[in-house]
């Protein structure tokens, strides 16, 4: 069973949510938020493995190309280009599609892996589980593969939490997809309702169960005030509290340190996880 | 000479977008660009008139059509995103894992691939009361977001030569993935805003890598501080490693929180003004 942890908006409390839900119910942890991974903050896992994700890209065989730039024209992500007789690649374009390599008239392009990210795997004392980490390459753009990597990994017999990343993008939807239930953490502000909705919409294309976390309410009234005109209301509120601000950054975990909240999220998710 | 300025944070939530905003309110002409095309807030806090919208096309996608099709399955074989299905009556159909590559529509030896437009969102050119803001609007779960930023990044530069309006100032997207490098190529200057918090430092370190691997000057506001001194030492390290230089703090005010509820941004706030005077002198000026 696979419960994502998202939100539109960036720090409306994923991590701290995701990693507070995973130490309440003895969760398997993956943390897809490859290009800003934290949840190791609070979990703080024992690494045990660590391997490299590799993606193919073209080399070119400067023997047989002849630079008549099939490729550079076929690319429909301009991710090639010809200087005088040479073909070059810039790797942050690629797609990896193949294209270029089945279009050469001269059997010039072969491919061959490049190290995009790692996945980093370790037990958690404080989960008793296992946690993944997705922590992509400075400056690599391929944070949608490493992502999709992960998720066929996944150990859908147990119980596991992904953290997803902030945003409504592709990233988002990989993080999404393989989800039994979402958890839509949304901050009532007018930034963090306004990208609620944009998720809200890639939920319903997916066809996904999802429940709301309204995080760092100023006021309840207020929120329930914000929420009215909206078509599903918040499972849960929680509100905006320095104490929850202090033990985040620190990275401590909320459930255990604050009791009363483990109660509520237990309260909320389980008759949901009994429903699956 | 045209001056970009770009605001990135790698967390999200550090407080990108209202640390935009005010400094924009403080400008007296800007091209404000709001580059997190999919999670795009600054047009919520800045009051703005839209002049014009234009529609965002980003990769054309495959379509196959079943009468010319002869079931020869190349399509499928050449597919390397698994974006071609065959259904049980024996037709190719595309889902929307399709990125536009034309692999398929290469090796189809009946020509019965097409590679058709798609709408993938909107971009607009809105007036400021000082300036111009340049801001999208992606269609929820689109890829393509770096081909956007980067449209709107040109129009900005046409606006602010048009217009001699000598300074743009880029809202980027949390992270530092597709979009943060978008957000950031060609830019002056980066100010990172950094949450103090473990996540933020964090997140931080590998941001700060990326404007070095990119060659940019950048400056750091520690936001929502006062609460560890070890992380604002740790984070004024990492600066000073990544040849960073630290702008400011802002304490952690419950009063920000209240003010942004309302729509109001920093700048509206009294005891923020000579602040944002300050820093927005550094980010402008120094070299």
């Amino acid at each position: 069973m696979v419960i994502s942890v998202v939100s539109g908006k960036g720090g409306a409390g994923k991590t701290s949510l995701a990693v507070a839900i995973a130490e309440t119910f003895r969760a398997e942890f993956y943390d897809l938020d490859v290009d800003a991974p934290n949840a190791e903050h609070f979990l703080r896992p024992e690494i045990e493995q660590t391997r490299a994700v590799l993606q193919a890209v073209p080399v070119f065989a400067a023997e047989r190309c002849n630079a008549c730039g099939t490729c550079t024209r076929v690319c429909r992500f301009h991710a090639l280009y010809k200087i005088l007789n040479s073909v070059y690649l810039t790797e942050s374009l690629c797609h990896s599609c193949g294209l270029c390599k089945l279009a050469c008239p001269e059997q010039a392009i072969s491919y061959q892996d490049i190290e995009i990210g790692r996945i980093r795997s370790g037990k958690s004392e404080l989960t008793g589980q296992q946690v993944h980490i997705g922590d992509l390459n400075i400056g690599s753009t391929r944070e949608t593969y490493l992502i999709e990597t992960m998720t066929r990994e996944l150990n859908s017999s147990a119980l596991c939490i992904i953290d997803g990343p902030p945003g409504n993008s592709c990233a988002a939807v990989a993080a999404i997809k393989p989800a039994d239930l979402v958890i839509l953490v949304a901050e009532p502000t007018p930034f963090g309702m306004h990208d609620m909705a944009q998720t809200e919409q890639i939920l319903a294309r997916l066809n996904k169960k999802y429940l709301i976390i309204a995080n760092k309410a100023q006021d309840t009234a207020l929120v329930s005030r914000i929420f009215q005109a909206r078509p599903k209301q918040p499972a849960l509120i929680i509100d905006l509290d320095e104490r929850y601000h202090r033990a985040n950054l620190a990275g401590a975990i909320l459930s255990r340190e604050f009791p009363a909240l483990r109660q509520q999220l237990s309260a909320t998710i389980s008759p949901e996880l009994n429903s699956l | 000479m045209i001056r970009q300025i770009a605001v990135l944070s790698g967390k999200g939530g550090a407080g990108k977008t209202s640390i935009t905003a005010a400094l924009i309110k403080m400008m007296k002409t800007v091209i404000a660009v709001d580059a997190d095309v999919n999670a795009s807030n600054l047009p919520i806090l800045l009051p703005h008139q839209r002049q014009a919208t234009f529609p965002y096309y980003g990769m054309d996608i495959a379509n196959i059509q079943d009468e010319k099709c002869i079931g020869c399955g190349r399509c499928l074989a050449a597919c390397h995103f698994a974006a071609i299905q065959q259904t049980p009556a024996g037709h190719y159909r595309i889902s929307a894992d399709c990125e536009g590559c034309g692999a398929c529509a290469f090796v189809c030896p009946a020509e019965a691939v097409v590679m058709i437009r798609r709408n993938s969102g909107s971009w607009y050119v809105s007036s400021l009361p000082n300036g111009t803001m340049i801001h999208a609007d992606l269609t929820p779960g689109e890829d393509n977001s770096g081909k956007l930023i980067t449209e709107i990044r040109r129009k900005a530069a046409e606006v602010a030569k048009d217009q001699h309006i000598s300074y743009i100032v880029i809202d980027g997207p949390p992270g530092t993935s597709c979009q943060a490098i978008s957000a950031m190529t060609g830019t002056d200057v980066v100010l990172a805003v950094v949450e103090e918090s473990l996540s933020g430092l964090s997140d931080y370190r590998r941001l700060a890598e990326l404007i070095h691997k990119f060659s940019i000057p950048h400056y750091v506001l520690i936001n929502k501080a006062g609460f560890s001194q070890q992380i604002d030492y740790d984070i004024v390290q990492t600066a000073a490693h990544f040849n960073g230089k630290v702008a400011g703090r802002i304490a952690f005010n419950k009063d920000i929180p209240a003010a942004l509820q309302n729509l109001q941004t920093l700048a509206d706030l009294d005891i923020y003004r000579d602040f944002f005077n300050q820093v927005l002198k550094q980010l402008l000026f120094d070299p």
